[in-house]
C-alpha cells in the first residue's frame, strides 16, 4: 500500500489535496481518481461551454503519475438556436 | 462495567425518548443482557440472519450496513450508547441489514423472549421500544434525503452535525470540539461518495473554519456555522428535551 493524492478542480482553480488516499497500487488510484471525478462533477458541473474538470493523481514525493479531465461541449442542433447561445 | 450499568445506559436512552415511570425503570433493570467485546469492523448481526437476541450498544459506534449484488457498501445510518439497532428483530424474523461495529464497541445482548413477554405486560415499556424504531426510522429518511438530494458539501457537514449531537447526547462527547472517531472508508460508505471527494469535501469544511481534521479524525470547529453549512434539524431525532443537547 502507498498513499496517493488526488488533486481536483477546473483550469482556474486547483484544489490541491493534503489528506490523500492509501491504495494497493496505481491501477486502484485510478479507479479511486475516476470515482473522484464523477462526484467532482455531479457537484461542480455547471452549464457553461466548454467547462473542464479534472482530477490529478500524485505519489508522497509529489511526482504526478496520472491525469483524469473531461470538458463539457454543448452544442444546439438548430443553427437558430446557435447564434443564441 | 457490569451489568446494572448496561441497564442504565438502555434506560437514558429510553427516558430521552419517552416518559418511563420508576416500575418500569425496575423491569429493565431486571432484564438479563450478555455483554460482548469487538474490535472495530466486525459483524454484530448478518442480513438473513434470524436472531434470538437485540442488542443494546453500551459503548462505541455502529453502522446499519446494506451491500449491492456487486459488493458496495452502504452505510445506511449510525448507532451510538444507548442505541438499540436491531430492536424491529423482534417482530421482524429475518434480518434484513448487516449491523457492524465501525469502532470497537461494547454490546449487551438481551432475549427476545425476555422483551417480549416485558411488552406483554408492561405497556409503557412496549411504547418506549415503539418509539425507538420509529426514531430510528427517522434518522433513516433523513439519511435517504441527505444522500439522495443534498450536494457533498451539505450533505458531509449534515452528517457531521448528526454524528457530534448524538455522542454529546450520550454524553461520548464533552462539547463540540470533540474527535469523530470514523475512518475515511466508512464515511465515505455513510455519505455515498469516493474517497476523493470526501477528502476533497473535508478539505473545504476545513478551510471555512467549520472543522479541523488530522489524519483520519475530524473536529467540529464552529458548531453554529456548520450547522446551518449542514442543514441540520434536529427535529427528526426526537429528542423529549432538545435543548439539553446542545
Amino acid at each position: 500500500m502507498a498513499r496517493y493524492f488526488f488533486d481536483s478542480g477546473d483550469p482556474n482553480h486547483v484544489f490541491e489535496d493534503e489528506i490523500g488516499i492509501e491504495c494497493a497500487g496505481l491501477e486502484e488510484a485510478r479507479r479511486a481518481g475516476l470515482d473522484g471525478l464523477k462526484d467532482l462533477t455531479k457537484d461542480t458541473l455547471k452549464d457553461f461551454d466548454g467547462q473542464q474538470l479534472f482530477v490529478e493523481v500524485r505519489n508522497e514525493n509529489g511526482d504526478k503519475l496520472l491525469r483524469l479531465s473531461l470538458s463539457l461541449k454543448v452544442t444546439a442542433m438548430d443553427d437558430r438556436l446557435n447564434e443564441r447561445l | 462495567m457490569s451489568s446494572t450499568s448496561t441497564s442504565e445506559v438502555l434506560i437514558r436512552k429510553l427516558q430521552r425518548i419517552s416518559s418511563l415511570r420508576e416500575s418500569d425503570l425496575a423491569v429493565l433493570r431486571g432484564i438479563s443482557i450478555h455483554e460482548k467485546e469487538f474490535q472495530a469492523n466486525q459483524d454484530l448481526v448478518l442480513e438473513g440472519d434470524r436472531p434470538s437476541h437485540s442488542f443494546v450498544l453500551v459503548d462505541g459506534l455502529v453502522g446499519s450496513t446494506k451491500y449491492t449484488g456487486d459488493g458496495k457498501r452502504q452505510i445506511t445510518s449510525f448507532f451510538v450508547t444507548g442505541d438499540i439497532p436491531d430492536l424491529h428483530g423482534l417482530h421482524l424474523s429475518a434480518m434484513d441489514c448487516t449491523f457492524s461495529t465501525l469502532t470497537p464497541s461494547r454490546v449487551g445482548f438481551m432475549r427476545h423472549d425476555t422483551l417480549r413477554s416485558i411488552c406483554e405486560q408492561h405497556p409503557r415499556i412496549a411504547a418506549a421500544f415503539w418509539r425507538s424504531t420509529l426514531v430510528d426510522a427517522a434518522i433513516y429518511r433523513e439519511w435517504v434525503t441527505n444522500v439522495g438530494r443534498r450536494e457533498a458539501f451539505t450533505r458531509t457537514a449534515h452528517i457531521l452535525c448528526e454524528l457530534i449531537y448524538r455522542l454529546r447526547a450520550v454524553g461520548r462527547i464533552d462539547d463540540h470540539i470533540a474527535d469523530i472517531p470514523i475512518t475515511q472508508a466508512a464515511l465515505g460508505d455513510a455519505l455515498g461518495l469516493s474517497t476523493v471527494h470526501v477528502n476533497r469535501t473535508l478539505q473545504e469544511l476545513r478551510r471555512k473554519g467549520l472543522i479541523a481534521t488530522s489524519g483520519g479524525q475530524v473536529q467540529a470547529k464552529n458548531w453554529p456555522n456548520l450547522v446551518r453549512a449542514g442543514d441540520f434539524d434536529t427535529t427528526y431525532l426526537h429528542h423529549r428535551n432538545p435543548e439539553a443537547a446542545l
